[in-house]
């Protein structure tokens, strides 16, 4: 068996400080195993992580690694994956950490799709703080805070990050090892932002109150939640394990027109001066003229234009070649209105 | 501690979660005196170094390698 992975694992600082039992573990010797065989390595790679005990992951790595506040790992490697477009970025983080104070950058950051891949080691509950109810505590379930069964329904990151293509989530657990390896090699190599939802176990601090014993009994129950579903899918519903995908469909753009300026002949147009123009002022039911790069428009017509001025500002019979230069339209507006005569 | 038959054990790394034990399809793995022992009879699955979270737990090959 090939154990050339542990060059990636800094060994000098284990055994690690996670539970007898702990996901996290098998997250860390597995996204090393894949790294190893696609060849990725310290010079690179970085890896980000936040708070919670899954943010413990990017420390014992032998990369590049940045521990974020809380929250915002996404941020930070979306920022170095603008900065050195070079590099692979990938976020070890947790769910407490992602889905509840990092959820609304994990919903811009999905949005941006920069290409960055982000671990997800969803236990289902607050483990470094005791065991509280988090936003991926499925309803009914005894924690810490919820004794009679958690109140509401969780938060379906599955649906959330898939409503809108490109998208790449994967759900998984870390008892299907094989499965779980797969989800794993394909969000690394994925082209975009790609998001693997690996369901962990926390025995200490979930699992005994559920009533399990062992890492894996609960492991078992992992079995029996959920199922794996093979092929390309859209969506996952909520007891399948497996990888919803898609990506935007090319659609052509449509020919931009070319913009046809109305030739307008020059010749028998009645000629103004610029005090003939300024009798044309609206007042006293007179019509209202303005020119415009050598030629009289009657907006007369104009529903803006009543009562002399045109949005209060604009005087009728005046030349407003230069006063449409800065207005927040185009000409096209003016080649509404009839043309009555040309500027001497 | 008794020499290992194919199972290489990790004291200083392993933390007792005993998934090695549970996941063992022929159950050659026990738990005795705060020890991981080896039993005769492993088919090599490589069951329990894969499961194992904290790299505790190697399997030697036929000829008694790493």
């Amino acid at each position: 068996m090939d154990r050339s992975y542990k060059e990636l694992l800094k060994l000098r600082r284990f055994p690690h400080t996670w539970c007898p039992g702990c996901g996290i573990g098998a997250v860390l010797k597995n996204v090393a195993m894949v790294m190893k065989e696609l060849g990725w390595n310290y010079k690179n790679t970085v890896a980000v992580s936040g708070i919670g005990c899954s943010g413990r992951m990017s420390g014992y790595m032998n990369l590049d690694a940045l521990h974020t506040p809380h929250g915002r790992p996404l941020t930070a490697a979306e920022a170095i994956k603008t900065v050195r477009s070079d590099l692979n970025v990938m976020v070890l983080s947790g769910d407490g950490d992602l889905a509840s104070i990092g959820g609304n950058h994990l919903l811009h950051t999905s949005r941006r799709n920069p290409d960055i891949t982000v671990f997800c080691n969803d236990n289902e509950i607050y483990g470094l703080t005791g065991g509280q109810a988090g936003p991926t505590t499925p309803q009914g379930t005894k924690t810490l805070t919820s004794p009679r069964g958690e109140h509401h329904s969780p938060l379906r990151l599955g649906r959330i990050l898939t409503q809108q293509a490109p998208y790449f989530y994967a759900r998984t657990t870390v008892y299907h090892l094989n499965h779980f390896k797969t989800c794993i090699r394909e969000a690394l190599l994925w082209k975009g932002f790609s998001f693997v939802d690996i369901i962990s176990d926390c025995i200490e601090l979930n699992g005994r109150r559920l009533g399990f014993k062992t890492a894996h009994q609960m492991f078992k129950w992992f079995d029996e939640r959920f199922h794996i579903v093979e092929g390309e899918r859209d969506q996952l519903q909520e007891d399948e394990l497996g990888i919803a995908k898609a990506v935007v469909k090319e659609v052509p753009r449509p020919a931009e027109k070319e913009e046809v300026k109305p030739e307008i002949p020059m010749e028998g147009l009645k000629p103004f001066t610029l005090e003939e123009l300024e009798r044309f002022d609206g007042q006293e039911g007179r019509p209202i003229y303005m020119a415009y790069q050598g030629k009289v428009y009657d907006l007369s017509a104009s529903p803006l234009f009543q009562g002399e001025k045109r949005m209060r500002c604009h005087l009728g019979g005046k030349d407003l070649t230069k006063d449409l230069d800065i207005a927040p339209h185009g000409e096209d507006l003016i080649f509404k209105f009839p043309l009555v005569g040309k500027m001497e | 501690m008794k020499p290992r038959l194919n199972v290489l054990w990790n004291e200083i790394y392993c933390k007792r979660c005993l998934l090695c034990v549970e996941v063992c399809p022929v159950q050659v793995l026990t738990l005795e005196r705060n020890e991981i022992e080896e039993k005769e009879g492993c088919i090599r699955c490589y069951q329990c170094e894969r499961y194992c979270p904290d790299i505790a737990i190697e399997v030697m090959d036929e000829k008694g390698e790493k």
